[in-house]
């Protein structure tokens, strides 16, 4: 088996070239079959908006990392691109490279769960286009298991690690259960439109928007669903909300101190959270000063960020245990494949020699004698076999050795004229 | 049986002591293997410390309710079972630490000093008594719960306002939780503090001749339970919330511990044992 593989990721390669090899589904199920006809036996082909990865094992020694680039490159009709753009993987390297990557440890964002999820949806493109084969499907099976040891072993994914999220996280310190509570979301540009997006994917009960382009808010508020509030006059419904985020492009304070004593004063006093992730800031900062209002910029959910993603490197040791382990399992399943044949080859070649030296000489024998004749046999070969037997299973287990072994499995099947490898890639 | 009580008495604050090491372990590492084990530690030590009061009443002939230090480890007892009660409803289970400290210096003060009393006036074997007793008990229990998930409330409170999100802004349940918990603790002590209030306000009077509507902790535990009252009462009525409610939970609880100083160690009141 020729393990081969190509990756362009956030390490070799500008946002620009990863966008311009980037594939959609309907794309890679095109390559696949370009890749098939020459190229590859089977495969996968990965694609995020980080990276464009395409694995597999090659149809012949002679299938090279430049013919899988220039494979990619062609089907995009992209020019100017050398292969330093991409890392190149063979043999079992691949694997621990894939292995990484569905354990979220190879991603731009340390611990990033959606990376499973896509690997796992690349396998099942690959598998409708008959591109997952005998050797891909055991890949599959072990990337899948690891990838569900990380979730459950590790809290490698964690926490939140961006500042909409660490908003969200903020806010879940305070009320337990946002399905009871209402939301403002102040400015509907793209940090706005995340942050309502965030809020009614989490539950939140009532969602309302606001911007100064009423048009522009109203837009989104029919995509949301929510309500929406004239910016002359929401400073009149503030009190009605329990969370506030703004992020608008004001150059000065949108809501002054004085506007949220006055709303909380409204709220009787009722916890209020205000999350401003405008830059500059909308709302006067003094006012964290006001009992029970809880006021974050971006700045302190910089903080939460960070921490999280410190926490989740510490969890990186762990991750890489799992990671070494599930390796060791796949190899010693590779090892197996080499070696459970050959014991079965050389069983039926003893087996065989047995019943016909048997069957020449069982004339020989009272028909009292020729049940005890097959016994005795028969356990005579299971003793000659037995010792080789168990010396052949240490082979799986011993990686240390991995040539040694290889050679002498070749010597065994020289010796006893089998060959059966082949036979069951086939299968 | 009486060294058994003995061995008990000593094991006891080391049994508290080992579950509140397990559960501070899991408030730092938040290892997921001892999630339940803790609780099971905890269960552990509720049963040796009910073994342990099951077996003085009867060595002794009396509910261990005649003195500060058989209270002490009743109390001990209370506060722990009501947390593991509250665990078990809750599912809450960060916040154990906070409150098996409690039962580990009430059951060492205990321990170190409760006596082998087989001889008690014969009013401190009344059921009626052992009732008032054991809902006053319980009733600081929950008082004493309701104080220490205000302190937390108050910690949390002030890291999120000062932008500070450090191991108590990872374990602590949100601050909406903590003031459930305040308030639902404080409702519960109100109620049994009703409770031994008006047996003991019935029952006293005939039995203890020392009786006096003066006394030091009768006056003491009335002003407690005016406080929760108006708490609660405003609580319910949406006019107090938040820190400030908190905050007159924990005014109750330092009142609490302060009537009981003053009566059992300064005063002479007839509800001086010691």
């Amino acid at each position: 088996m020729d393990l081969i593989g190509i990756s362009l990721n956030h390490r070799t390669a500008s946002v620009e070239l990863r966008e311009s090899l980037s594939l959609s589904n309907t794309e890679i199920v095109e390559l696949i079959s370009t890749l098939k006809q020459s190229l590859l036996k089977e495969g996968l082909v990965i694609s995020t908006c980080n990276r464009t990865e395409i694995i597999g094992v090659a149809s012949s020694q002679n299938v090279s990392f430049d013919d899988l680039i220039n494979a990619l490159l062609n089907f995009k009709k992209v020019d100017g691109i050398n292969s330093e753009s991409f890392e190149k993987y063979k043999s079992v390297k691949i694997i621990e490279h894939l292995f990484r990557l569905v354990a979220g440890i190879d991603s731009m964002l340390i611990g990033d769960n959606q990376i499973f999820k896509q690997v796992k949806d690349a396998f099942q493109i690959a598998d409708e286009q008959n591109f997952i084969g005998f050797y891909f499907k055991k890949i599959m099976d072990y990337s899948l298991h690891l990838g569900k040891r990380v979730i459950t072993e590790t809290a490698i994914s964690e926490g939140a690690v961006t500042v909409s999220f660490a908003a969200v996280q903020l806010i879940e310190k305070i009320f337990s259960n946002l399905s009871k509570k209402s939301a403002l979301v102040i400015g509907t540009g793209e940090t706005g439109e995340i942050a309502a997006k965030h809020l009614r994917d989490r539950g939140v009960a009532r969602l309302a928007l606001t911007n100064r382009t009423f048009e522009k808010a109203e837009r989104l508020a029919k995509e949301l669903n929510t309500a929406v509030f004239p910016f002359d006059n929401f400073k009149d419904h503030l009190h009605k909300f329990d969370i506030i985020v703004s992020a608008t492009g004001s150059q000065d304070f949108i809501l002054s101190k004085s506007d949220i004593e006055k709303t909380i004063k409204k709220r009787n006093y009722e916890s209020l959270v205000i999350v401003d992730i405008a830059v500059p800031r909308d709302v006067d900062p003094d006012c964290r000063n006001i009992e029970n209002v809880f006021y974050n910029d971006i700045d302190s959910l910089n903080i939460i960020v960070e921490q999280n993603l410190l926490k989740r490197r510490n969890e990186i040791p762990k991750v890489e245990k799992i990671i070494s382990e599930e390796l060791n399992n796949f190899s010693d399943w590779l090892n197996s494949l080499q070696v459970s044949p050959i014991i079965k080859a050389l069983r039926d070649k003893f087996e065989s020699i047995r019943s016909e030296e048997v069957q020449n000489n069982i004339n020989k024998f009272s028909s009292e004698d020729k049940e005890k004749l097959e016994i005795i046999t028969k356990k005579i070969i299971n003793k000659i076999l037995h010792h080789p037997t168990v010396e052949l299973k240490k082979f799986v287990n011993d990686n240390s050795t991995q040539d040694l072994n290889r050679m002498k499995l070749s010597v065994i099947q020289e010796l006893f004229g089998i060959n059966t490898i082949k036979e069951q890639e086939k299968n | 049986m009486i060294s058994t009580i003995h061995l008990l008495n000593v094991l006891l604050p080391i049994f508290y002591f080992i579950t509140f090491l397990i559960y501070l372990y899991d408030f730092q590492k938040e290892d997921k293997t001892l999630s339940n084990s803790k609780r099971l530690f905890l269960f552990i030590t509720l049963c040796v410390h009910l073994l342990y009061i099951i077996l003085r009443t009867i060595a002794f002939d009396h509910m261990p309710i005649t003195n500060v230090f058989e209270i002490f480890t009743l109390l001990a007892f209370s506060i722990s079972f009501s947390y593991f009660i509250l665990e078990l409803v809750t599912d809450i289970r960060g916040t154990g630490m906070f409150i098996i400290i409690l039962s580990i210096a009430f059951q060492t003060v205990s321990s170190f000093f409760i006596k082998d009393l087989f001889f008690v006036r014969e009013e401190l074997r009344s059921n009626l008594l052992g009732t008032h007793v054991f809902s006053a008990l319980l009733g600081y229990a929950g008082i004493t719960i309701s104080a220490v998930y205000g302190f937390l409330f108050l910690m949390l409170y002030n890291q999120l306002k000062q932008n500070k999100f450090g191991i108590l802004f990872d374990r602590l349940p949100n601050l909406e939780i903590l003031e459930k918990l305040c308030f639902y603790s404080a409702v519960i002590g109100f109620i049994l503090l009703t409770i031994a209030i008006v047996i003991g306000v019935i029952w006293l009077p005939q039995s203890n001749l020392n009786f006096s509507y003066t006394d030091p902790k009768l006056l003491g535990t009335l002003a407690i339970w005016i406080i929760y009252g108006i708490g609660i009462f405003r609580k319910i009525y949406g006019k107090l919330r938040g820190r400030k409610l908190v905050i007159v939970s924990i005014i109750g609880f330092i009142l609490a511990i302060g009537s009981t100083i003053i009566s059992n160690f300064l005063a002479k009141s007839f509800h001086s044992f010691y």
